[in-house]
Formats: C-alpha cells, structure tokens, sequence
C-alpha cells in the first residue's frame, strides 16, 4: 500500500509540477462564473436556477472528463515513451502497484478539483439565492434546495389478476386454444385501462403509504406530481379536474380545483397533515371534462416529501461524478497501458464521445439499423451488415445506460433525492465493476509489456 | 528523396492544379444547387454581433449538425415536461440558423403556444408567450429584416394568441399588455405626434423605451394610427396592425409573393375586426374591455382598401367584409346605437344584396343572432337563465360606465323575456316578473359573496346611489 500510495503522490506531485492543477482549477472556476452570465434563463428564479445548476455541473463533468482521460494517457504513455517508466519498473515495486498508484493519484486529484468546483457552484447558488424576494427563496427552498423522495402507489400484481380474470371468462365462455392469447392480451389491455383510465365524470383514487415516514412529515409540505393524457384534444389544450387530498372520514381534507394540460408533468404542493393517523394519504381526482384522461402506471402519478438538505444531497451527486472519473481514469490508463499517447487519447477520448452519444445508440436498437428508414413507408429493412452489429451496439448501449442511469445532474436540478443506496450502487458498478474490469485487464497488460520495446522521441 | 525520378514533383503539382480545377467548377455548380435550394445565404448577415458573425463563418456546415443535436434535446427536455433549458436553447438554435425564417417561426411558436399552454398559472404562461414574441421581434427580425413570414408571424402571436379568447389565460394576456403599454406610452398613448418628436425629457424616454424594448417606431406609430385609428395601443390589435403594416413596408423585392402580402393583409383587416369587437379598454382598476364602435368606419375602410388591391381572390376579402357588416349591425344594436345600426344594415343591403332578407330590420337580425326561435325551445330554467345572465351583463357594464352597452343588454334582456312571456303562456313554465328577475340579478351582484372584484359592486351602488355595503362578519345560528 505504501508503494501505491508514493506512487499517487509523485503523480500528484506531477500535475503541481507541470501546473496542470492550477490551470484545470483556474479554468473549472472561470466556467462556474462566467456561464452565469452567458446563460438564458425561462425569466424565473428556479429556472435561472435549474439551468444553472445543470450547466455548471454538465462543464465541469466534461472538462474534468476529458482531462481526466488526457492526463491518464499521459502519466503512463509518456512516461514509459520518455523511459522514464523503465527506471521505475527496476525498482521494488510491483508493475500493478505502479498502474493503481497513478489511478489513486488520478482519483485524488480529480476529488480535490471537483470540490473546489462543486464548492464554488454551491456557494455560488446559495449566495444567488439570497438576493431573491423571500417567496421565490421558499420556492427554491421547496422545490430545487432540497431532496425529496418519491412515493408511489404499490405496484398491483396484474399478472395473477389476469389470470383469475382469464379463468372466469373460460368458465363462463370456452375460448378455442388459438384465440387464448388474444383474449388474453385483450384482457390486459382491459385492466391497465380500469387501472389508468378516468372516463368524464368519474373519479380516480390513489392511496399512498408514508409508513414510518409519517412521524418526518408531520406540519411538512407535500407535493404531488400527475402527469396525464386526454382521449380527445380540446380547443384550448387544458382539462378541468378536482383534486382531493385526505380522507373525509380520517383525516383534513383539502380541495383545489385545477385546468392543466395534458401530456406534460405538473407539480403543485399540497398542505401539510392531510395524511391519516396510520400515514395514509388518500388523493382524489374528478375528471370534469367532456373526454377521458389517462394517468399513466409508471409516471402519472407520485407524492414528493422532503427527505433531506441540499447540501448533502449536492455532495452525494459530486461523489457519483468522482466515480465517473475514477472510471474515465481506468480507462485512459487502460489504454495507454499498451498503447502510445496519440493512440491511447484518441482511443480513450472516443470511446467517451460513444458514451455521450447514447441517443444515438439507443436509436439504433431501437429500429435495428444504423441506416435511415424507408421515406414512402417508415419501414426499416435491416441488412446483414445491421444484423451483425446491433448485437454489439445493444451490449455498448447496456453499459452506457449503466452508466448513465446514475446521473445526478437531472436530480439535483429537480430536487430529488439521491440516496445514499444510489450512491452506493453507482461506486460499484462503475468503480468496482467496470473500472475493476478494465482496470485489472489495463495492470494485466501494463505487467506483461515490454517496456523496452517502447522507448520513443528520448 | 534524392532517389526520385525528375517529375515526380511537377506530377504532383499538376494533380493539385487538375483537382484544384475539379473541385472549382463542382463548387461552382454546388453553390448554385445551395443558393437555389435555398440551402445557404448568398446575403451576408445584416446587424449580428462579432461573435454570432464569427460563429456562422467558423462553424460553417457545421453549424446545422450542432443545431439538429440541440433540437433533439430541446424535444426530449419538452417530452419530460423539463422547460428550463428551452430559451437558452431556442437561442442557440436559431442563432445557429439566424437566416432560416422557419427555425424563428418554429421556435417562438413552439415557446409561445405548447409550451405555454403547459402551465395552469396564467404568469407562467405569459412569460412563454412574452418569450415567443420577443424571440422574433427582438432577434428574428432583427437578422431578417425583409423576412415576410417573421412580420407575419409577430402579428399573428398579438392577434391571435393575445388577441382571441382561444387561450384560458387570454384576458391575463390582454391585461398584463396593457399595463406594460399604458407605463411605455403613458399620456401619449392618444398623443403619438408628440412621441414623433419628443421635446421633453420624459417623451424622449418613452419614445426611446418604445424603440429599444418594444422595436416600435413612434413614426410608423403615427402613420398607422393615422390610417387605421385612432387605435388603442394598449391592446394587442393596434400592434398586430403595426407588424403588418411594417412587414408589408419591409418586404424585400425578391420575396414579394402575393400570398404572403395577402397573409399580411388579413392581419390588418381581421385585427381592425377584432378591434371593433374588444378595441376599448372600459377599465384598468379593475382591468375590462369591451367593444369600440367608433372603429367601425374605419374598420370598413380597412377591409375595403383590402380589397380594392386583391387581384386573385377578392370574393375571399368580400365573403369576410359581409361578415364584419352582419357582425356590426348586431353589435350596434345591442350597444344601443340604432339608428346607426340600420344605416350599417343599409350599407350591407346595398354592398351585398342577399346578404340579408330584403326586409329585415337591425332588430330583427339582432334577435335572429340570438336564435330566439331556439331560446323558445330551450325550456324554461334556460330561458330564465339566459335573461339573468343579460341583466347581469346590463349591471355589469353599467358599474364599468358602458352605459350604451348596458342600454343594449337590458334592451335585449326585456326582448327575450317578453318574447318567450308571448309564446309560452303556460303559468306553470311562465317566468317570474321582470322587474322581479332584474331585483334578484341586482342582489346577487351585489352580494360581498358573489366572487366579483369588490370595486364592481361599489361601482355599481355608487351609480345606482345605494348605501355601501357593510363589513359585518354574517353571524352563524347558535345552538339552542
């Protein structure tokens, strides 16, 4: 360990030496002042905020990215090129501790600027949002100054309901073999529909389980966050509904009504104590349109609460950027194990644009070609080329969104809560997992290498 | 090197001069393929700052990569609801593409009518539509000057989207318009001349707010408001008539096509249209409108000149000229101006025989307008309703001191009653008595729980001189 850890130190060392720390720092500081005044906001405090906080944090992840992986293709490819790393290797230290020595001190450095950057953004905001009028800082108190936890209804178990529906429906009409998997679709289509579904004039219930929260979020507010789609469009793009949160019978109840568009999310707060004494919160929807509207199952509908502070919160989404770099910083060092620095950048730098380029990725499996759709029909024909490389393109896009689907940008400008599980998972898949994979597969390689062979411009 | 043969490098020189050659003459035709395709600009940028002049250069074909990849994103933040990125990138878009018109079009349309519509609070939702507005008048044309469809396109955002009652928030609209016009053009507002050479220092700074926040020159101003008003500028009307005017001014040569001067000029006749429907601002505390009929000559006069210079589909200008005098006669009659309303009805005869039976009287149109043979029909809980909704219409306007209009409803009210009291004179679905009916309306106005802003009811008691109305908290029953 103590070779490992002298090993990060010279490379922490390096970077005060050749003054990249001081430019990497100067550069990250300038971005987090000057994009503030370069940005156009929606004329709101929480949008100015919202945007801020995403374009801050999305610089100083891409500026840290790229010189994250310049810098690990450097400190190992120039060194073994400026033989440099010969003189190293004959010392008693293992090729492997060398390899993770400059990763640690990657990882250090990469720790110390995102603190100074993260630092700066936080105070920056905190600092913005002190000059605001005392109702725009509560709505920034409320809504992008916290971290609020999701709660949703509990998940129905439509397949056994399914069933049973099925079997009755045999018993009362028999259903030739063939045309059971129709009705069986039929079926299911019928209960997601009873489940999303709130034809005019009708009302839709949700009953959500605070549990042993109900002791936090006593005298706390509350926000709901529908979202819905309307059968017919109207003239005016917006549908009449009553909400009702609190059961009359156990709890306060408070009625709002609301005209709101459909397709899109709305979020509105809600008085706190409404839940009942076992912390359930009962809400209500009256449709009062002439059209049915649907909640959908997966998004249609959550409860926001309060789970934490910002601060916190802000700091548990700078870790989960650190090990993003941790994982950039195995691969330059991967790759310039074995290859010279031109090539190892390039290679390195690449395979960051494929990771960025995830929409296109997604695309692409998604319609199973990489060429255009036909113009007359929107069909796709794959061809054999296609069929040969969507297979890899889907593994490249599961590794992608595994790596992404922890991205704190969106949650922190939104206000929700990155648990500390999230920021678990997110060290050990892309620390421990594909930065140990590529890791030991960069030390494997970097300990068999003929470091002689490698001798460059010195 | 040495080892090479002797032509070795002239080879190579002549190669670079053939592909040079190559090159310059498929150049040559790419551009003329671009320029006709309309897929470049053969005219530098006019007004752009340093750096948007160097980004278009420096990007070159670039430029449209990075603007589709902008697009996307600006379409999968609007799929998840998440707007706050929309402005900065709507404005990278277009300056990406500052002389592609449609992209402003797109843009502001997109800020202005979907994403507005996404928020319930009627401030969120003018911010968008402020945003969509001043994307093209501020920046749009700002880089195409001569772009028809941009001066086409403004307009139709103040009488369409501020204008009409289409949006749910349409009157927040109108009033936030009016109070931003009545702080920019304050006294002169009925003055322009004075704001055209401005002698003090407060003119000065209205006429220079009016060009540098809203683009409006107090010249055109005048000129338009000359032509078409006296206009009230503090609705939307007046400006959508301005943007026309000058996109029919500034419309280069070249892009002269008769149907988007058409475009333009149905902006001008259907505003003055509009503005005879809703052009007078009753009140600001609290903010009403109503309709203006001193514009209806004038009005006329627009849709006329319209006319007169159509050449391929006047009978389209006619057809709605026709409409714009059926629609007056009524307004007339029910504001309570007669005499006038039969001399507009004269003038329909006359312009359009056909237009209306040769012995209707304005009454008789009025009336037709409100379908009474219907009203008959509809049963008697909505006749009643329909006569309390016109009295309530009569207290109404009458508090906001359109007495004419007041006139008009009361007048319409007592023709409903009496007319379904004659043909319906069974007691058992017979209204209450008139004067009962107007008794309780006033009662209900005038009741502190009625949900009317509080000064339309003190109004209303001033004028009718009735006492205040008093403060007491109403006492609840107490248990026995």
């Amino acid at each position: 360990m103590q070779r490992t850890l002298a090993i990060a130190r010279l490379t922490w060392k390096a970077a005060f030496r050749f003054r990249l720390f001081w430019v990497l720092a100067g550069v990250l500081l300038v971005s987090v002042i000057v994009l503030p005044l370069l940005l156009k906001d929606d004329g709101t405090a929480r949008g100015f905020t919202q945007i801020l906080l995403t374009y801050t944090l999305t610089v100083i992840t891409t500026l840290l990215g790229f010189a994250t992986l310049w810098l690990a293709c450097g400190t190992l490819a120039r060194e073994v090129e400026e033989c440099q790393m010969q003189i190293v290797a004959v010392k008693p230290i293992a090729r492997w501790q060398v390899w993770l020595g400059k990763w640690l001190g990657l990882l250090l450095l990469n720790a110390t600027l995102l603190a100074l950057a993260g630092g700066s953004v936080f105070v920056l905001l905190q600092w913005r949002a002190q000059q605001l009028p005392a109702d725009q800082q509560t709505i920034l108190r409320n809504e992008i100054f916290v971290a609020r936890g999701a709660l949703h209804e509990p998940t129905r178990d439509i397949e056994s309901d399914l069933e049973r529906i099925f079997q009755e429906r045999l018993q009362q009409t028999p259903v030739p073999p063939e045309q059971q998997l129709e009705v069986r679709q039929r079926l299911r289509e019928q209960l997601l529909a009873g489940m999303q579904v709130v034809p005019s004039g009708y009302r839709r219930a949700w009953r959500i389980d605070l549990g042993w929260r109900k002791a936090l979020l006593r005298d706390e507010p509350l926000f709901l966050r529908v979202k819905f789609h309307a059968a017919q469009t109207n003239l005016t793009g917006t549908y009449a509904g009553l909400w009702q949160v609190g059961d009359p019978e156990k709890s306060a109840v408070w009625r709002a009504r609301f005209s709101q568009a459909a397709d899109t999310f709305h979020e509105f707060a809600i008085p706190p104590n409404h839940f009942d004494e076992a912390g359930q919160l009962t809400v209500q929807f009256v449709n009062a349109n002439n059209t049915a509207l649907l909640f959908p199952l997966e998004d249609g509908f959550e409860v926001l609460y309060r789970e934490g502070g910002f601060g916190l919160n802000f700091a548990r989404g700078l870790l989960i950027i650190l090990a993003w770099m941790g994982l950039l910083a195995a691969l330059g060092l991967a790759a310039a194990s074995f290859l010279s620095f031109p090539v190892a950048a390039f290679v390195s730098a690449s395979l960051l644009i494929v990771f960025l380029s995830s929409g296109t990725l997604s695309g692409v499996v998604a319609e199973g070609s990489i060429s255009a759709p036909d113009h007359e029909t929107g069909e796709v024909q794959p061809s054999w080329f296609d069929r040969s490389v969507i297979g890899f393109y889907r593994v490249l896009l599961f590794i992608v969104n595994a790596i992404q689907r922890f991205s704190p940008i969106d949650a922190l400008s939104t206000g929700r809560s990155i648990s500390w599980e999230q920021l678990g998972l997110a060290w050990a898949t892309c620390v421990l997992m594909m930065g140990g994979l590529i890791g030991g597969a960069g030390m494997a390689i970097f300990t068999h290498r003929e470091l002689a062979t490698a001798q460059g411009s010195s | 090197m040495s080892g090479r043969r002797p032509f070795y490098k002239p080879a190579l020189a002549l190669l670079i001069a053939l592909l040079l050659a190559v090159v310059g003459f498929v150049q040559g035709q790419l551009n003329r393929q671009r320029a006709a395709l309309g897929l470049t600009r053969v005219t530098p940028l006019e007004n752009a700052p340093p750096m948007l002049a160097f980004t278009t250069v420096a990007l070159g074909g670039f430029r449209g990569l990075i603007s589709n990849a902008l697009w996307i994103r600006a379409n999968e933040l609007q799929n998840d609801g998440k707007y706050f990125e929309i402005v900065q990138l709507a404005d990278w878009i277009t300056k990406l593409e500052p002389t592609f018109d449609q992209v402003w079009k797109f843009q502001a349309w997109n800020m202005a009518y979907n994403i507005s519509v996404k928020f319930s609070d009627p401030a969120d939702r003018w911010r968008w539509v402020k945003r969509g507005i001043e994307l093209i008048r501020d920046e749009g044309l700002r880089y195409n000057p001569h772009e028809t469809l941009l001066y086409h396109e403004l307009a139709w955002h103040y009488q369409h989207k501020l204008g009409q009652n289409l949006d749910d928030a349409h009157r927040y609209y109108k009033e936030q318009w009016a109070r931003e016009m009545e702080a920019a053009l304050g006294s002169s507002r009925t003055n322009l001349a004075e704001l055209v050479n401005p002698q003090t220092p407060e003119l000065q700074r209205q006429a220079e707010t009016l060009k540098t926040q809203y683009k409006l020159d107090p010249k055109i101003m005048k000129e338009v408001d000359d032509q078409y008003g006296p206009l009230e500028w503090r609705l939307p009307e007046a400006h959508a008539i301005y943007w026309a005017v000058v996109g029919l001014k500034n419309t280069s040569a070249e892009k002269q096509n008769a149907s988007d001067l058409r475009t333009l000029r149905r902006v001008v006749y259907q505003s003055m249209h509009q503005s005879v429907l809703h052009g007078r601002i009753t009140s600001m505390e609290p903010f009403r409108f109503g309709p203006d009929l001193t514009k209806v000559e004038s009005a006329s006069d627009a849709f006329e000149k319209m006319i007169a210079i159509e050449n391929e589909i006047p009978d389209a200008f006619r057809g709605a000229h026709r409409n714009f005098l059926r629609e007056v006669v009524y307004q007339l009659f029910v504001n309570g101006q007669r005499r006038e309303a039969e001399r507009w009805l004269t003038k329909l005869k006359e312009q359009y025989p056909g237009a209306v039976p040769p012995g209707m009287t304005a009454e008789h149109l009025a009336l037709a307008r409100l379908q009474l043979s219907e009203i008959n029909s509809m049963g008697h809980d909505r006749v009643k309703a329909v006569v309390e909704g016109m009295l309530r219409n009569y207290y109404l306007n009458f508090a906001l001191d359109d007495d004419e209009l007041a006139g008009g409803m009361e007048y319409l009210a007592r023709s409903v009653y009496s007319n379904y009291s004659t043909n319906i004179n069974r007691a058992a679905v017979s209204l209450p008595p008139y004067a009962e009916m107007k008794q309780e309306v006033l009662d209900s106005f005038l009741d502190p729980q009625s949900g009317l802003d509080p000064r339309v009811p003190a109004r209303l008691r001033t004028k009718l001189g009735l006492p205040a109305a008093t403060n007491a908290a109403p006492t609840a029953p107490s248990n026995p």
